[in-house]
């Protein structure tokens, strides 16, 4: 029976946790408020009051292995109890950034996009990337006439930067996540009882509903705003497809002209085209409103949940920050498009919106967008376990 | 020249014992009690530590050392309504409530057999009623009547004048304002319960069964709503099961920051009224930290000892009921590897802290938690728990030590 366990406490990361934003962290006096209070955690070996221990002890190993610090969505029902202003939902966060930031491939990237004071440097490398790309084809200037974003940045450069990139990116975030599911598998004390595709399935469908967001009794406007955010991601992801859909495939360009070939496409009818055109313009815009109405209201949430019991990290900030400035930009480089803006202003917009969107893309594995990897891997895998809290 | 009279700001066992100690070395002192009687929280329980005698035995003691002192005056329904002046010779004006009782009452209760309104019994915490004619509880001092006109319905009612052979009762009578001389003055204005409801979680006010520890205290006395017996509110049904709420407010930034360092004693002593009074009764404690400084550990291990006494390290965070039973179900983590339990009691009751009674007076300087430091200028001091959360044993012989500090200021000034 006697059995020694031996830890080791990293007091390094400890510190790192305090300066990542949560300081809050040793107030904590294990009275377990949380975990009852938390509409999320499960009966059985619930959550966070043990993470609270392990980060006050820097028991970076197991935290490292936790799959209970993704099921937290946030809510901040722990920190509004909290009796001691511990913070758990803030501290989860900066947990979960830390996993993200450890599981990196390769590290150095972790550090580049996981550390907020890197910013500049995380921005430099695609601003650099497209101006010697415009250089060196001798882009590097204004397009005279009507503003048409192919003719200052071709659709084939923008491709030609993004698909093997992104390619690149997913590779790099593949090598993460098995990295991550090996030790959240590896450390558990528990053996799984259900299938991995089942649990899939059924954590993907809580995913897109927004299940667990929604059983939040503190802050249920955050589900909303995150609703709006997810649906516009995955909006805009469909029309980049269907874009490239019409330029391979279709081999009809942007700006989408209803001319003879558009004509040859749809057999002749021009209704047929603007149709189509409409469609995919209404659907791009629809999508890209709720990326910026939801990346609003997340900031506006964040902003009035400040005062009360989250100091939301700066990580945080600034992924929001960035998805909202995507949407802002994008939108905004359309407007001036249409609206016959000086040309300098709608090219420069474009310009930052690209350099955006390649932060948003390529740079995934290593920002807090990672996170839906990361807690589609833990959820999974809770449910495999069948500790999951009942839907 | 000092003016050689103390002052006493509260009716409660530390003003008391002050009061009494300074008298009993020659000094003059004014007792003043907003409420009708003496004996402040203590008279409320239904023992105390560390003998856990009655409560009646030690405050029995007290007035026995008040009435026949001609040092001491007391004055019951009195507030403190000013205070000027300085260390040596303060002006301090009192405001008498009407009681509409005179010394003339004999207690023979004619007047509450004759009064037709009623009205929630405070020092029940509202379990029960009285008339609106009625005796503070059986062991006031003063030994008379008092008349709540708020709760006379009909206010030209004199059902109880008419039923008093004595002419004790005066519905005429009026706030009368005294104003008087003295050289220091302590405040021992004590505390009251903090409002459970601020809880939200923990059920309070809208669960029928979660009481709080002052109440379990009166249902445990032979003069409380029940006789002495351990009946839930909802149901009059015998509790077999009962789970404590430790820190329920206490030790909380959102409620009180701070430790009422009574709780935990007063919980293990609730403990073994159900135990000594209902054979098969369980009883569990949940807990954040056990604090049992002292000799109290003694009590503790005593405690722990039985049975069917469990303590569970891990905080209760909510509180549902179960509407056919009117059971509890407390919900806390067992911190010690049990994971979230959801349990079942017949009751339960909350662990509730201490708050200050007086939280804003100008003349007096606050510590951070609202507990009195002393007073602004000298001559002013404060004791027992309006000082800080303290047991009544501390709080006595904090009360003495009181007594000497406002003698010391006579003598100075």
């Amino acid at each position: 029976m006697a059995q020694d366990t031996v830890f080791t406490p990293d007091v390094r990361f400890v510190r790192e946790l305090k300066k990542a934003g949560g300081d809050t962290l040793k107030k904590c006096y294990q009275c377990a408020t949380c975990s009852v209070v938390c509409p999320l955690s499960p009966d059985d070996k619930p959550f966070p009051r043990k993470e609270m221990l392990m980060a006050q002890w820097g028991l970076k190993d197991e935290l490292i292995k936790s799959s209970d610090i993704w099921l937290c969505h946030n809510c901040n029902d722990c920190s509004k109890y909290c009796p001691r202003g511990a913070k758990p939902g803030d501290v989860l966060a900066i947990l979960r950034k830390s996993v993200i930031q450890e599981n990196a491939f390769p590290r150095f990237m972790g550090k580049l996009v996981g550390d907020p004071n890197n910013i500049w440097q995380a921005l430099a490398i695609p601003v650099v990337l497209f101006l010697v790309i415009l250089g060196a084809t001798g882009h590097l200037h204004i397009p005279e006439g009507e503003v048409v974003f192919s003719k200052f940045f071709p659709v084939e450069f923008i491709d030609g930067v993004f698909v093997p990139l992104s390619g690149l990116a997913v590779l790099m975030f593949a090598i993460s996540i098995s990295r991550f599911w090996k030790n959240m598998t590896a450390g558990s004390s528990m053996k799984p009882k259900a299938e991995f595709m089942p649990s899939l399935v059924e954590t993907l469908k809580e995913i897109m509903t927004h299940a667990k967001f929604k059983k939040c009794d503190e802050n249920k406007d955050r589900s909303v705003a995150h609703v709006l955010v997810f649906y516009g991601f995955i909006g805009l992801a469909i029309t980049t497809g269907w874009a490239v859909f019409n330029l391979y495939i279709l081999q009809w360009e942007l700006p989408y002209a209803v001319d003879e070939h558009a004509l040859s496409i749809f057999g002749g009818s021009a209704a047929a085209a603007w149709a189509y055109k409409i469609i995919f313009k209404l659907f791009a815009n629809a999508s890209a409103l709720m990326l910026l109405a939801g990346g609003f209201l997340v900031i506006k949430n964040r902003l009035k949940e400040r005062a009360v019991e989250t100091t939301t990290s700066s990580f945080d900030w600034l992924f929001a920050s960035i998805v909202l400035l995507v949407g802002v930009t994008g939108f905004l480089a359309q407007v001036m498009r249409v609206t016959g803006f000086p040309a300098v202003l709608a090219y420069a917009t474009y310009f930052i919106h690209l350099v955006l969107v390649f932060y948003i893309i390529i740079y995934v594995p290593y920002s807090k967008l990672a996170h839906f990897v990361y807690r589609t891997a833990a959820i999974t895998w809770t449910k495999m376990l069948k500790r999951d809290v009942e839907m | 020249m000092s003016v050689e009279t103390i002052l006493v700001v509260g009716g409660g066992i530390s003003g008391i014992t002050t009061a009494v100690e300074a008298a009993e070395v020659g000094y003059n002192t004014v007792l003043v009690e907003k409420s009708p009687y003496l004996g402040g929280r203590v008279a409320q329980l239904s023992k105390y530590f560390p003998k856990l005698c009655p409560p009646y035995c030690g405050l029995e003691m007290n007035f026995r050392r008040i009435k026949p002192n001609p040092k001491i005056t007391v004055y019951t329904t009195t507030e403190v309504e000013s205070v000027s002046g300085q260390e040596g010779n303060y002006s301090v004006r009192l405001k008498i409530n009407p009681r509409y009782v005179n010394e003339k009452c004999t207690s023979c209760n004619a007047c509450a057999e004759a009064c037709p309104s009623e009205r929630p019994n405070e020092f029940n915490f509202g379990m029960d009623k009285t008339k609106a004619a009625y005796l503070p509880h059986v062991m006031s001092y003063p030994m008379r009547y008092v008349i709540d006109r708020n709760a006379c319905k009909d206010k030209s009612c004199d059902k109880c004048v008419k039923a008093c052979i004595y002419n004790a009762i005066d519905l005429n009578m009026k706030p009368q304002t005294v104003d008087i001389k003295v050289g220091s003055i302590v405040y021992a204005t004590g505390w009251n319960p903090y409002d459970a409801t601020k809880m939200d979680n923990l059920g309070y006010g809208r669960i029928k069964n979660v009481i709080t520890n002052m109440m379990l205290e009166r249902l445990a006395s032979p003069n409380g709503p029940t006789g002495g017996k351990l009946l839930r509110p909802s149901d009059k049904k015998e509790v077999k099961k009962v789970v404590f709420v430790q820190c329920a407010g206490s030790r909380d930034e959102n409620h009180l920051n701070y430790c009422s360092a009574i709780c935990c004693m007063a919980s293990l002593k609730h403990a073994t009224y159900f135990r000594e009074r209902i054979a098969d009764s369980k009883v569990l404690i949940a807990y954040i930290d056990l604090r049992a400084p002292g000799k109290y550990e003694e009590f503790l291990v005593k405690v722990q000892s039985d049975p069917n006494v469990t303590m569970v390290k891990g905080k209760v965070a909510r509180i549902e009921e179960d509407p056919a039973t009117g059971d509890v179900i407390l919900e806390f983590e067992d911190i010690e590897g049990g994971g979230k339990r959801h349990e079942r009691a017949d009751m339960a009751v909350l662990a509730t802290g201490m708050e200050p009674s007086v939280k804003v007076d100008s003349l007096l300087s606050f510590e951070e938690n609202g507990f009195i430091i002393g007073g602004k200028a000298a001559g002013i001091c404060s004791t027992g728990v309006a000082k800080r959360p303290s047991d009544v044993t501390t709080s006595i012989q904090d009360a003495t030590g009181a007594a000497l500090k406002s003698i010391q200021s006579l003598v100075r000034s």
